[in-house]
């Protein structure tokens, strides 16, 4: 029986807009083993990304707890918070979200300059995962000069940088022709066999979904397994 | 982090709006600069005026001598005879309470080996304990038994191309006969017109101008600096018909107006600061909002709200360093151009600032009206404390101009900004 590295308790979210209560999720019950290669699935609005970003501790829910390798993330202040997305999380966007002015490299190198990681230490980790993106000779290129899908292959070494348990990945192949998104999965399935990394990604994309292990759907907050 | 990489490639990203919110602190940094600048070469002024004068509190000359004499023609020109005081009222000045020492000088317009030139016959030893002595560069001061020696200042030994133990004719006036005196030392003052004099033994200078038994002027040191006023008004009372001025009091005088004159400027540099660093918490606002997507994934990947200000603190700190690095240049250009710009109003008398030359009268008192204020006017000192405040002054309005919009891009939450388009 794997570990349970995500479990999340009636977990709800009410945004308020105005005067109107918007239920973004409701009474979510989740459960992900570590190792896993989840995929949520669901109409537009349903409520995916609110999912994600309370996962990776970016957002609060409004009820509900939420257990991360068995630690209450609801519990935690905005430093713990942001310390927990730093060691244990790893962010990839759907449109890269690469800072402009900072090479590949140095784009790979941010959360290790967070950790406090020295420069050469730094440097050379970021170099190897860019050969394991298979991006070592694009190091020095900005973002500007890499095509969508080697920007979303340096935005998943970025999120891969301080060795996370957890990978949230929201629509990450949305804005990649096929070739990328295969390759991007491909990325996915050995980092998950080779490190037990789990991943959590949202997703329409059938090719994405072909490579999950367990699927899940939300529909108007609820989440139904596939 | 990333902090200076980040903030030198945003800010050479957008140069011009970098180079416009910078100008807005050049203006005021310069402008402090120029005025620091000028404030410190005045000072410098005074110190060595205030060396020249030495520890004279209070001098004495003949009532009617002065207001003949201003209209003379100056340092350089030729003086009429000059007026004189009997050499006995020393005696009588020295025992007035409060009066700690007395040193009575001969000063006359004489020639140095056809040159015109001032000099002063003191009496060493007094004149010492009165001002303090002068600053001998070279050699020694007079003695009591110093009967054809001289002293003489650094700029005439240049000018006369003289070295030490060379011997001079000094006369009482270009056509009278003079005679020769060895020098035995020299003495620098900082400020050449000074320089062109000579200091022989008072009874030499009695000789040479026939004025037996006579003074220009009395110098006299008080037992307590405090007392000066009092020591003035016993002596005006006691003895009638002399000029009492007290030419480091003047001194005081000026360095207090020109702390008011430090104040005044230092007040306009801060508005044009103050101006200046609106400009600065404009642009990063701008900043700040263009990247606050940005921002947002800074702080999803783990970024914490310090390292976000950091970013943003580098960001104006780098502008405000610009601007504190071009102020000081711009300033010290101006610094350095200033006197020339504006030689033709000091020459014509005016001071640029719409007030008297403080120093002028000082020394035209303490040196019995001798020197012109045409030499007198401050060139602006360029000193390394000016340059570090300066520079200093840019970066700290940059770090305060840069705290509200850094705090602000550090409370966004992570959400809210990764939403931003
Ligand atoms: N900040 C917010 N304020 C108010 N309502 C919000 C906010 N964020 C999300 N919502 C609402 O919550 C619901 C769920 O939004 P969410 O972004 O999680 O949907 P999603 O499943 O990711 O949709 P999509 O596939 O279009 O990205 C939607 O109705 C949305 O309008
Ligand atoms: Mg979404």
């Amino acid at each position: 029986m794997p570990k349970l590295i995500v479990r999340t308790i009636d977990l709800s979210k009410v945004y308020r807009r105005g005067k109107v209560n918007v239920p973004a999720l409701n009474n979510v019950n989740l459960q992900v083993s570590s190792s896993e290669i989840v995929g949520i699935m669901g109409p537009s609005g349903s409520g995916k990304t609110t999912l994600l970003n309370i996962i990776g501790g970016l957002d609060k829910p409004t009820r509900g707890k939420i257990f991360v390798d068995g630690v209450d993330i609801t519990s935690l202040n905005e430093k713990d918070l942001a310390d927990y997305r730093l060691k244990k999380v790893g962010f990839v966007f759907q449109f890269y979200n690469l800072i402009p002015i900072l090479t590949a490299l140095e784009n790979v190198e941010i959360p290790l300059a967070l950790m406090g990681a020295p420069k050469d230490e730094r440097r050379e980790r970021a170099l190897n995962l860019l050969r394991m993106v298979g991006l070592e000779n694009r190091a020095d290129h900005k973002p500007d000069e890499l095509s969508g899908g080697e920007q979303q292959r340096v935005a998943i070494a970025r999120a891969l940088a301080n060795n996370p348990s957890i990978v949230l990945a929201d629509e990450p192949t949305g804005d990649l022709d096929s070739k990328s998104a295969m390759a991007f999965m491909r990325i996915v399935r050995d980092l998950n066999r080779r490190n037990n990394q789990t991943f959590i990604i949202v997703t329409h994309d059938p090719l994405v979904v072909e490579q999950c292990t367990k699927i899940y759907t939300i529909r108007d907050g609820r989440v139904e397994s596939a | 982090m990333f902090s200076w990489s980040l903030a030198v490639r945003n800010l050479k990203r957008r140069r011009l709006r970098t180079a416009l919110t910078a100008s807005g602190i050049v203006v005021g940094i310069s402008m402090m600069f120029i005025l620091l600048s000028l404030v410190s070469g005045m000072e410098t002024q005074a110190r060595s005026m205030a060396r020249a004068l030495g520890g004279a509190d209070i001098t004495v000359s003949n009532s009617t001598s002065f207001r003949d004499r201003m209209g003379g023609g100056g340092f350089f020109g030729a003086l009429p005879s000059p007026s004189t005081l009997d050499a006995s009222i020393a005696e009588t000045i020295s025992g007035i309470p409060g009066v700690y020492a007395v040193s009575p000088q001969f000063s006359f317009s004489g020639s140095i080996n056809g040159r015109r030139v001032t000099v002063y016959g003191v009496e060493p030893a007094s004149y010492e304990i009165v001002t303090g002595g002068l600053n001998i560069v070279e050699g020694r001061f007079l003695s009591e038994n110093s009967d054809g020696e001289i002293v003489m200042g650094k700029a005439m030994m240049d000018f006369l191309n003289l070295t030490l133990g060379q011997t001079v004719n000094l006369s009482a006036g270009q056509e009278e006969e003079g005679r020769i005196f060895t020098v035995v030392g020299v003495f620098e003052t900082g400020m050449i017109f000074q320089e062109y004099a000579g200091y022989v033994t008072l009874a030499d200078a009695q000789n040479i101008t026939g004025e037996h038994g006579l003074v220009t002027q009395i110098l006299v040191k008080c037992e307590d600096p405090s007392t000066v006023s009092d020591v003035v008004s016993l002596i005006s009372s006691t003895v009638p018909d002399v000029r009492v001025t007290t030419p480091t009091a003047t001194i005081q005088q000026a360095s207090q107006m020109l702390n008011t004159l430090t104040m005044f400027f230092a007040t306009i540099g801060l508005v044009a600061l103050f101006a200046g660093s609106f400009g600065v918490i404009n642009t990063m606002i701008m900043s700040v909002t263009e990247r606050t997507r940005e921002i947002g994934v800074l702080k999803a990947i783990g970024a914490k709200n310090h390292n976000i200000m950091k970013i943003f603190l580098a960001e104006s700190l780098l502008i405000g360093l610009i601007g504190g690095g071009v102020g000081v240049a711009v300033g010290s250009i101006l610094a350095y151009v200033f006197p020339m710009l504006t030689s033709g109003l000091f020459a014509a008398g005016a001071s640029p600032f719409g007030m008297r030359n403080p120093f002028s009268s000082a020394v035209n008192a303490g040196l019995g009206g001798r020197a012109t204020s045409t030499i007198m006017f401050a060139t602006p000192a360029i000193t390394p404390l000016n340059i570090t405040i300066c520079f200093s002054l840019g970066a700290l309005v940059g770090i305060l101009a840069g705290l509200y919009p850094a705090w602000r891009a550090s409370r966004m939450k992570p959400v809210e900004a990764l939403r931003h388009a």
